[in-house]
């Protein structure tokens, strides 16, 4: 290979460089105005204080920064034990109402999570369990709106696999349900984990669902900053926002490489 | 062998109905509740069994919510596009470079989807507002001696609904590429075929579906998001969310709630049916 760069690559190299500052560029400057030292939002920041840090880390905000996690991670699980029977069924290739479950998986993709919320805020208090809204209702909505990723990232990791793969292991005398654990499932594994890590991370971040299907007491910390936007923007919640970064990015660092997120996304071009 | 995977089919079709009623319970259910209850009339909130298309024709009579319509229409298309037009040179470098930074640089990538759309959208008003960094290094430039109003406005909800949702469209759009054997490009270039030949005619129509898919994502997020437009929009830039969230939370309007829902419902399906019918086109 030479080192010689050839001049598309510069050209493609540049606009790629400038995308990475579009999208990185916002982020920087909410994480540089939490540091101001008056109650603007000044960029770049005025003096510098951590002040703004201190009051995101008050109980006011930890509550519903715990509510949040806890929210993402029931989520994730119950996502992923609902998705994948359905992950599997889906696989085979044609039977009748295969389409009708698909549109069904799928629907809540094309339909906005907020109609999503209204139907299910509605549908809760007309049958008569407004109680669930909060944690349980939540926990639903949320369910809903991340089962088509999780069916979608199954399938993907299932495809991966050619068919032989399973009637070679099946015709060397492996049963059906050694089929099912050695080769088949350990191929859902990296499906099955983005898809988890994709459902904590809606979860984490929805907030057109939460709006109408939370309560007072439990409110996601997107809800409750968004309560709290209406009085103006403040540092804290600049602060509050790259403390809201920083946990998932610590989980995604340790849980993304052991279920192998990064195969998932790009297989590698050098194997088979 | 047919008795066998008929069998073992069984098996999964009892499993994959435990989800199924789910979703049946809650989301379909509701969503025809929330279809009825957009042609019922509705005292104290409740919907009573009284046919009506007094929500709908409000809705599509008044300047105020018809604008909100097509305001939000236009900022989905534009936001999807820009998705696909932003997302696909970084999707492609992404999954093509040899350079051993590039599972870090997956990771800059994908990192803004770990903040809430709160924090991405909080860093664009810090930007626009009156008194923020881009009023300020214009001012400062000599360009302009007044600072601009640059908020509320659509152009920068278009803006932070992009930059929110990028992320998505180059997770679909790498998933595309990596479905693209290389080999292919090598050989049409091998046949003679220039770079932007090659992507033409080769890596883009294999990747159709993932640009309509990202598209698709981009476009049903976008006409659906609250929280972009109410930070960084206003009474005159109102959209289908923040009208809805008004029906719904402030004025207590769930008739009216329910019709706008119903249309924002519609719009993505519209949308859905149209791309497909042009992807079937394309293919054929």
């Amino acid at each position: 290979m030479s080192r010689r760069i050839a001049p598309h690559r510069i050209v493609l190299w540049t606009v790629v460089a400038l995308i990475y500052a579009f999208m990185l560029v916002p982020i920087a400057i909410t994480a540089t105005v939490s540091f101001n030292a008056v109650d603007r939002s000044y960029f770049p920041p005025r003096g510098f204080s951590l002040h703004w840090w201190a009051m995101a880390m008050s109980p006011q905000w930890t509550g519903p920064f715990l509510f949040s996690l806890k929210l993402a991670a029931l989520s994730a699980i119950a996502t992923a034990i609902l998705g994948l029977p359905l992950g599997l069924a889906l696989r085979r290739p044609a039977f009748a109402g295969r389409g009708v479950l698909l549109a069904l998986i799928m629907g809540p993709l094309v339909l906005p999570s907020l109609v999503t919320g209204i139907a299910l805020l509605q549908f809760l208090t007309i049958a008569g369990v407004g109680d669930w809204l909060g944690l349980p209702a939540l926990i639903i909505g949320h369910v809903i709106i991340c089962l088509p990723f999780m069916v979608r990232t199954l399938s993907v990791s299932l495809e991966s696999i050619p068919r032989n793969a399973e009637i070679a292991a099946a015709s060397l005398g492996a049963s059906r349900l050694v089929v099912l654990r050695e080769v088949t499932l350990p191929l859902a594994r990296s499906g099955a984990g983005a898809g988890m890590i994709f459902a904590f991370i809606s979860s984490f971040d929805d907030i057109n669902l939460a709006l109408f299907v939370a309560r007072p007491g439990q409110q996601p910390l997107t809800v409750q900053i968004m309560q709290f936007l209406e009085y103006g923007f403040s540092p804290t919640l600049a602060a509050l926002s790259i403390l809201s970064l920083l946990v998932p990015l610590a989980l995604v660092a340790v849980f993304g490489r052991l279920v192998g997120i990064g195969s998932f996304i790009y297989q590698d071009h050098g194997h088979a | 062998m047919t008795l066998s995977r008929a069998r073992n089919g069984g098996a999964v079709y009892l499993l994959a109905a435990i989800p199924a009623g789910f979703l049946l319970v809650f989301f379909v259910l509701p969503i025809l509740m929330l279809l009825s209850a957009s042609v019922l009339k509705s005292e104290d909130m409740v919907p009573v069994a009284q046919l009506t298309a007094e929500n709908f024709t409000t809705l599509l009579s008044h300047k105020l919510y018809l604008d909100a319509i097509l305001r939000t229409l236009g900022i989905g298309v534009t936001v999807g596009a820009l998705v696909i037009i932003l997302g696909y040179p970084l999707a492609y470098v992404l999954t093509r470079t040899r350079s051993r930074w590039q599972p870090l640089l997956v990771a800059l990538a994908l990192s803004p989807l770990l903040a809430s759309v709160i924090v991405r959208t909080y860093g664009w008003w810090v930007l626009f507002n009156r008194d923020g960094a881009i009023n300020g290094f214009l001012q400062t430039m000599g360009l302009i001696k007044a600072p601009l109003l640059l908020l509320p406005s659509t152009a920068v909800i278009i803006v932070g609904l992009a930059h929110a949702l990028l992320p998505y469209g180059i997770l679909t759009l790498m998933a595309a590429l990596n479905g693209v054997n290389p080999n292919l490009e090598r050989a049409a270039m091998s046949l003679g075929a220039g770079r932007l030949r090659t992507f033409a005619s080769v890596t883009l129509p294999l990747t159709s579906s993932g640009v309509i898919g990202g598209f698709l994502l981009a476009f049903g997020v976008a006409i659906g998001a609250y929280a972009t437009p109410a930070i960084l929009g206003g009474p005159g830039t109102q959209t289908m969310a923040t009208l809805i969230y008004s029906f719904m939370m402030t004025l207590l309007d769930w008739s009216l709630g329910s019709a706008m829902g119903v249309i924002l419902l519609a719009s993505s399906f519209a949308v859905l049916a149209l791309t497909m019918l042009a992807g079937r086109r394309s293919a054929s």
